[in-house]
């Protein structure tokens, strides 16, 4: 076992936040979807703050994006096209985590400073940071000036598209978090992940790698 | 001074209007008199003739019809009315006095006396009268009602005063038909301040227009109509209503403004494309809207949502080019409720009125075209439409949150939480069981690995 510094401090305070965020959205979210079923909060502050929240959100994915772009880390999303290596890598991955975990079997991907994410990780984390949070985010702002962007709601399908894409992606982020909270209380103690996202620092099992193998071209 | 327009007419008819004025119309709106400007007014010898036999109270002539005309007209009423400077022969210039005032009188009822008497008000008041040809009450006319009204019905032409002189409530003759309107008017934010005479309040014309009125539920003229006093109130409403543009948009001023008014839902069809939509018009002569609604809804409970985009089809390919679509709108259901509207600090602003599952206004659901009359020609909705994933595009304009969610989405985010949630819970359940097998396993690898 040894410790390797995966998670520099950008990356955790934007992490963090996002988590918190995430956690506002979704309960604003439900409180505006489902007001009356519950009330924690008026529904009109429910609207401002899901407004705040999600513009927080917006920004704080441009910290994340400029981190990534400008530094070497950018190397942790870059996605492997070779189907031939990155199916056979997925299904042992998922392999292990339905399976093999059980039975205390290693884990088949070793993490390191470029590679942090294991193929399940990877292409998911592609897909939510790329692809589903900013069309969660463009349909947010939609739906928070409707009257403004009227032709481009219009061009879409209409408000009841927009809201009804905006409402399955949070459906998605719903079950994405479930899974996320369960997921990370499988390192080798239940909150080793949660200490490494807060410390940088994570626990790897195994003897430590050579410098040169945790160069960039390694991963 | 005279209108010169009229001169060559009346020299021609001097002795015609002797008579003239025995046709006079009903009197249907009282206005105080004013001596003062009477006194100021000479009548010519002809018209002074005629009011010699007609300024009696008694005098009147039975019609066809079974009613008696009053043939009265005050000379008095006459000086002070907006009128005193015409001559009786200006509006009745088609009397021929050689038999005026013998034998049975030609008018068969006072309603045909009001319809030949029209032209007459045309020849001055030209511009209000293109007005009125466009107005609701004009298209009812033209259907053959018999009481939309005429210019008689609110003017008497032999009394009229500028009603800026009239005291509103008592000499608005929108009463006479819109009864429980007028009273429910009279009684509300706007009534009260015109009684106390705190600020100038509207009168019916103020929001309707007098000539030129057009069926309320239809386009948004009334709502410009409360901006164009209420100059901040777009303003105010940002300052606490999210989103406050769309909801001006969407929803009509008395449905917060009225607290006590029951609400629905209203659906109006629009056709074209992008920003050239405009509202779909029922095709004179061939209504088509009642009867395609009708085939649709043969079970007479309202149309479901395929029926709906089914019809939305059909006017949809009536057209060469564009989509027929729906524009949902909040409004009052009964136009009485309009007209009740209280003072600000008691209007609906608890945004959970509309912005919950089974709100009350989402309880009545109806699809409006705009009749070939100006009015609205409506069929009932499934109030179930609007939240129905089928209507994702035919009702993709209309969209309340939380109120017109769709119910399948609802199914889905259970189903993704109790299966997300029951997955991980068979798998921690699942490592709980194994865990002797990873203990052995563990201490078979630490055995392994450890000195040989």
């Amino acid at each position: 076992m040894y410790k390797l510094y995966i998670h520099p401090l950008p990356v955790r305070i934007w992490h963090w936040l996002n988590a918190l965020s995430f956690l506002l959205l979704i309960f604003t979210g439900l409180q505006i979807r489902y007001a009356g079923l519950f009330d924690v909060i008026s529904f009109r502050n429910a609207v401002i703050l899901h407004n705040w929240v999600g513009f927080f959100v917006g920004a704080n994915f441009l910290l994340w994006l400029g981190f990534y772009l400008f530094s070497d880390k950018i190397k942790v999303y870059q996605p492997e096209l070779n189907p031939k290596k990155y199916f056979p890598a997925m299904f042992r991955q998922v392999y292990f985590y339905a399976y093999g975990i059980l039975r205390g079997e290693p884990n088949p991907y070793r993490v390191t400073v470029y590679g942090k994410f294991n193929p399940m990780q990877a292409m998911t984390y592609q897909i939510v940071m790329l692809l589903l949070l900013p069309l969660q985010f463009y349909t947010g702002v939609l739906l928070w000036d409707v009257t403004g962007f009227a032709a481009q709601i219009d061009m879409l399908g209409g408000v009841r598209v927009i809201s009804t894409v905006h409402v399955l992606l949070s459906i998605a982020f719903v079950g994405f978090l479930l899974s996320h909270l369960y997921l990370i209380s499988l390192g080798h103690t239940t909150f080793a992940h949660t200490k490494a996202m807060i410390t940088g620092y994570e626990d790897i099992e195994g003897e430590e790698p050579s410098a040169a193998a945790e160069a960039p071209e390694t991963r | 001074m005279k209108n010169p327009a009229f001169a060559l007419r009346r020299s021609a008819s001097l002795l015609a209007a002797m008579f003239a004025l025995a046709l006079a119309l009903p009197c249907t709106q009282a206005i105080a008199q004013d001596d003062e400007d009477a006194e100021e007014i000479a009548l010519e010898e002809e018209d002074l003739a005629c009011l010699e036999c007609h300024d009696d109270p008694k005098l009147e002539t039975q019609l066809e019809s079974g009613e008696t005309l009053s043939l009265h007209i005050s000379t008095k009423a006459f000086l002070g009315s907006m009128h005193n400077e015409n001559s009786c022969a200006d509006c009745h210039y088609e009397i021929d006095i050689e038999d005026h005032g013998e034998g049975q009188s030609t008018i068969t009822s006072k309603r045909e006396l009001g319809v030949s008497m029209g032209d007459s008000c045309r020849d001055c008041h030209k511009k209000k009268y293109r007005e009125y040809d466009d107005s609701v009450h004009a298209a009812l006319i033209a259907e053959g009602s018999k009481k939309a009204p005429m210019c008689a019905d609110c003017h008497n032409p032999h009394t009229v005063k500028s009603w800026e002189l009239a005291e509103p409530e008592a000499a608005m003759p929108c009463g006479k038909c819109h009864d429980k309107i007028f009273d429910a008017a009279a009684t509300d934010v706007h009534g009260l301040a015109r009684s106390n005479k705190e600020n100038p309040a509207p009168v019916c014309s103020g929001c309707h227009k007098a000539h030129g009125v057009k069926a309320a539920s239809l386009g948004t003229g009334l709502k410009d109509t409360c901006l164009d006093c209420h100059k901040d109130a777009a303003e105010l409403h940002k300052v606490w209503l999210p989103n406050a543009e769309l909801h001006f948009e969407a929803i009509s001023c008395p449905v917060c403004h009225s607290p006590d008014a029951q609400r629905r839902i209203n659906l109006r069809l629009y056709h074209g494309t992008g920003t050239s939509q405009q509202q779909l018009l029922e095709k004179s002569g061939v209504p088509q809207f009642l009867k395609r609604a009708k085939a649709m809804d043969v079970e007479g409970e309202g149309l479901g949502d395929r029926e709906l985009i089914a019809l939305l089809k059909q006017f949809t390919n009536d057209a060469d080019d564009g989509k027929t679509v729906v524009r949902g709108r909040l409004e009052v259901t009964a136009g009485v409720d309009a007209h009740r509207l209280a003072e600000k600090s008691k209007a609906i602003s608890d945004c959970k009125t509309c912005h919950q599952a089974g709100a009350e206004p989402f309880q009545s659901v109806i699809l409006t075209i705009a009749g070939p009359d100006g009015r609205p020609i409506r069929h009932d909705v499934k109030k179930e439409v609007l939240n129905s994933l089928f209507s994702i595009d035919s009702v993709h304009g209309f969209y309340v949150l939380g109120s017109t969610r769709i119910k399948l989405l609802d199914y889905l985010l259970v189903l993704v939480v109790v299966g997300l949630s029951g997955g991980l819970l068979v798998h921690m359940t699942a490592r709980w069981l194994f865990r002797r097998a990873r203990e052995k396993r563990a201490k078979d690898a630490q055995r392994d690995s450890g000195p040989k």
